[in-house]
């Protein structure tokens, strides 16, 4: 049994920034998805390459700044990512989601197969909530997570009944 | 003729660190520390219930994690004046203690070891001699000359491809490199050690915190671990012991590799115990409470001048009043309207950016988002060196031994005699936190056998509900929090009326605030700032030296916009002009 796990990424304080956080929200609540772990990451940093020890695919939702208008999504690989130069790191928050994977790599507990799917982000300034864009393109990020999925052997299926997804941080103010 | 250097992170985080330095005769004469983004968490938490706040301003950081949630319930709870059961105080010094040597290990083999490591340099190494050095240093048993040799042949493996991966802009062969090739195996084998090490610290706060990153256990009023020595689903026995279990292996990684390689490397750099002292004011507040009342502590806190080994003031506990009178946030240089200093109860931040800064041109009158913390109107560092330094000023039996344990490993390794006085550097900073670390160590077992004992006594209680007595009014509270960072303290305004509470104001003063804080309104420059001065810089287009001095903070500027730049080149940005 291929080890699995589904990470979004991402500040959940910070407007589409959320993006990642909330589509595996979305997703836990949706769907049940047999052996494979989900969870809301955060912003890791540099614990990511803990996190990926021990699993054969990792699937990533985050927020990316692209050529693209926002609310589109790009589907990365593993190589796509690693491509390119890591960033030099003066804060611990600099190593991101290409550096965890380099990490990853050289420490060899990197997953045969990394996927990032992209969200293009239009805000990532202060506020619990996403963009209208952004907000249109989550159940096509929710599906390509899916497909994602299905192409690594998992088989998805619709939870029954579905739940409502906690998305604690958009939840009103007191009073 | 003086050249100005930016060195600034082209990432997809918005409000990161940036440095800009003056360099004239390859040394640093002026420097600048800046955050670009406003990191105004607080106004999120304006109308909310207090009950909550943990949860968002847990969010702020995903590297802090923890910190920013047990700062929060702390506030809230000293501003309602609450008395917290005991189990509640211990469980979460677990999860403090756990947290606090993950980030260490985290912090100097990850984000700062290759400072000084030179990776390439390992390649020429002879494992059966860097095994008879490690042997000579430490007991730990990862250091065998298979292993050496294994870790040898996979950087080969890595370098023949013609990848340097994460290493890519890494300083290799850099003057400034100084370690030979065996040590420089050694660092890179435990670098790739301590992630089994960082995974069961881990492994430890999610056991007790029901999950990592973000942990789900902390209350207003307590914790919500169910305790019950005969349910699976409750904080029984066997998942104690499974935190004991991970609690003493990164315990041994701590006080046989982590401190030993401090010692080790730290000696090849003498110098680097002279650079970088900066701001000697140091603050370190008491953490680990020991009763109900948070009357008792087991690490102490204070406040240190000028670099003299006495405590000016000594903390006795959170409720003392000095904090509260001292403390002030100045605006001066920041991008806010207005030129005030204020306490943290008080401030109304307008934010108002002044406009942006070019790189390599003379900073303008505002040129951060960050603010400048004082104390009594003065700066004051914070971290692990203010709480090591605090340690000793108070007579602390656990940092004493350690510090001397540190002191004395560099003397067999090296034949350096090093005093306290020279933890005011760079390299001092790094060794205070391997000092810390091994002391913390320690105190997570300690906490863990209180636990148990008292569990012992049948005592299961696990929290108050800050709603039975709540009567209407105004509370003012502030949450303290000896981070790995340093001196964090949350600072909440409560209005409770008959329907409930709910925030009227929120400010986090967060230890990278009072070290990467600007200039004050009397030009008084911030610890990284001053710390920079005097600092070395052999190549100006390669500034090391002046990473290797802010690194040694540990800098986090906690706002990370987790933004993969996807299809951009991403390169540090340092130019000379």
């Amino acid at each position: 049994m291929a080890r699995i796990a589904v990470f979004g990424i991402g500040n959940v304080l910070t407007g589409d920034d959320a993006v990642g956080p909330y589509v595996v929200k979305v997703l836990e609540a949706r769907w049940e998805l047999p052996g494979v772990e989900v969870v809301d990451a955060g912003t890791p940093g540099l614990d990511l390459t803990a996190y990926f020890a021990g699993l054969d695919a990792a699937i990533l939702v985050d927020a990316v700044k692209a050529r693209a208008a926002p609310g589109e999504l790009r589907t990365y690989s593993r190589e796509d990512l690693v491509k390119r130069s890591p960033v030099l790191a003066v804060s611990p928050h600099e190593p991101g989601l290409r550096e965890a994977v380099m990490n990853a790599e050289f420490m060899g507990v990197c997953p045969a197969t990394v996927r990032l799917v992209g969200v293009v982000a239009e805000r990532t300034d202060l506020g619990c909530a996403l963009s209208p864009s952004v907000q249109a393109a989550v159940p096509a990020a929710v599906e390509q997570v899916l497909s994602e999925l299905r192409a690594l052997g998992v088989a998805p299926r619709p939870r029954d009944p579905p739940v409502e997804p906690d998305l604690w941080w958009e939840k009103g103010r007191a009073g | 003729m003086s050249k100005l250097i930016t060195i600034d992170p082209v990432t997809r985080i918005e409000g990161h660190l940036r440095i800009d330095v003056e360099v004239d005769g390859g040394a640093v004469k002026n420097a600048w520390s800046s955050g670009t983004m406003w990191r105004g968490i607080e106004t999120i938490l304006q109308g909310r219930d207090p009950r909550d706040a943990w949860i968002f301003t847990q969010r702020i950081c995903g590297v802090c994690t923890t910190v920013h949630a047990i700062a929060s319930v702390r506030s809230v709870e000293n501003a309602l004046g609450l008395e917290i059961p005991l189990n509640a105080q211990l469980i979460r010094n677990l999860i403090v203690t756990a947290h606090t040597l993950h980030d260490h290990i985290v912090h100097f083999y990850q984000l700062s070891a290759l400072d000084w490591v030179d990776v390439t340099s390992a390649l020429k190494a002879d494992p059966v001699k860097a095994a008879q050095l490690a042997e000579s240093i430490s007991s730990w048993p990862g250091n065998s000359k298979h292993e050496l040799a294994a870790v040898k042949a996979r950087l080969e493996g890595f370098v023949k491809a013609g990848q340097m991966g994460i290493f890519t802009n890494g300083y290799w062969g850099h003057p400034a490199m100084k370690l030979s090739p065996e040590v420089n195996l050694l660092a890179v084998a435990h670098y790739l050690q301590a992630l089994e090490i960082q995974r069961k610290a881990n492994m430890a706060v999610a056991i007790l915190g029901s999950k990592t990153p973000n942990i789900q256990n902390l209350a207003v009023g307590g914790v919500a671990n169910a305790i019950n020595l005969d349910s699976p689903a409750a904080l029984n026995m066997e998942k104690l012991y499974q935190v004991k279990t991970l609690i003493d292996e990164v315990a041994t990684f701590v006080q046989q590799c982590y401190l030993p390689d401090v010692a080790a490397i730290g000696g090849f750099y003498p110098d680097w115990f002279k650079y970088g002292a900066g701001v000697t004011n140091y603050l370190s507040v008491p953490e680990l409470p020991l009763d109900e009342k948070m009357s008792k502590f087991d690490i102490p806190g204070g406040v240190l001048w000028n670099g003299k080994l006495e405590l000016a003031h000594k903390l006795a506990g959170w409720n003392d009043d000095y904090l509260k009178q001292n403390v002030t946030e100045s605006i001066a240089h920041a991008h806010y309207d207005g030129a005030w200093a204020k306490g943290p109860w008080e401030e109304d931040d307008k934010p108002k950016f002044a406009g942006e800064w070019k790189h390599e041109t003379p900073a303008p009158d505002r040129y951060t988002w960050v603010k400048a913390p004082r104390l009594e109107g003065k700066p004051v560092q914070v971290g692990p060196l203010a709480c090591v330094l605090v340690g000793l000023a108070s007579g602390h039996e656990p940092t004493t031994r350690w510090a001397t344990a540190a002191i004395g490993a560099v003397k067999a390794i090296h034949k350096i005699d090093l005093t306290p006085a020279h933890l005011h550097s760079t390299l001092g900073r790094h060794a205070a936190r391997a000092i810390r670390a091994a002391m913390m160590a320690e105190m997570a077992q300690k906490q863990w056998k209180l636990l148990v004992e008292n569990i012992g006594k049948g005592d299961t209680r696990i929290w108050v509900d800050p709603m039975a007595n709540l009567k209407p009014g105004i509370y003012k509270g502030v949450g303290f929090h000896e981070a790995p960072r340093g001196t964090l303290s949350h600072w909440c305004v409560i209005e409770a009326d008959k329907k409930g509470m709910k925030l009227k104001n929120y400010q986090c003063v967060v230890p990278s605030t009072w070290n990467a804080g600007p200039r004050d309104a009397s030009g008084t420059l911030g610890p990284y700032e001053k710390s920079l001065v005097g600092n070395p810089i052999a190549d100006p287009k390669l500034p090391l030296e002046a990473l290797r001095t802010i690194h040694s903070f540990d800098p986090c500027l906690a706002c990370a916009i987790h933004t993969v730049d996807a299809e951009g080149d991403e390169i540090a940005r340092v130019k000379v002009l």
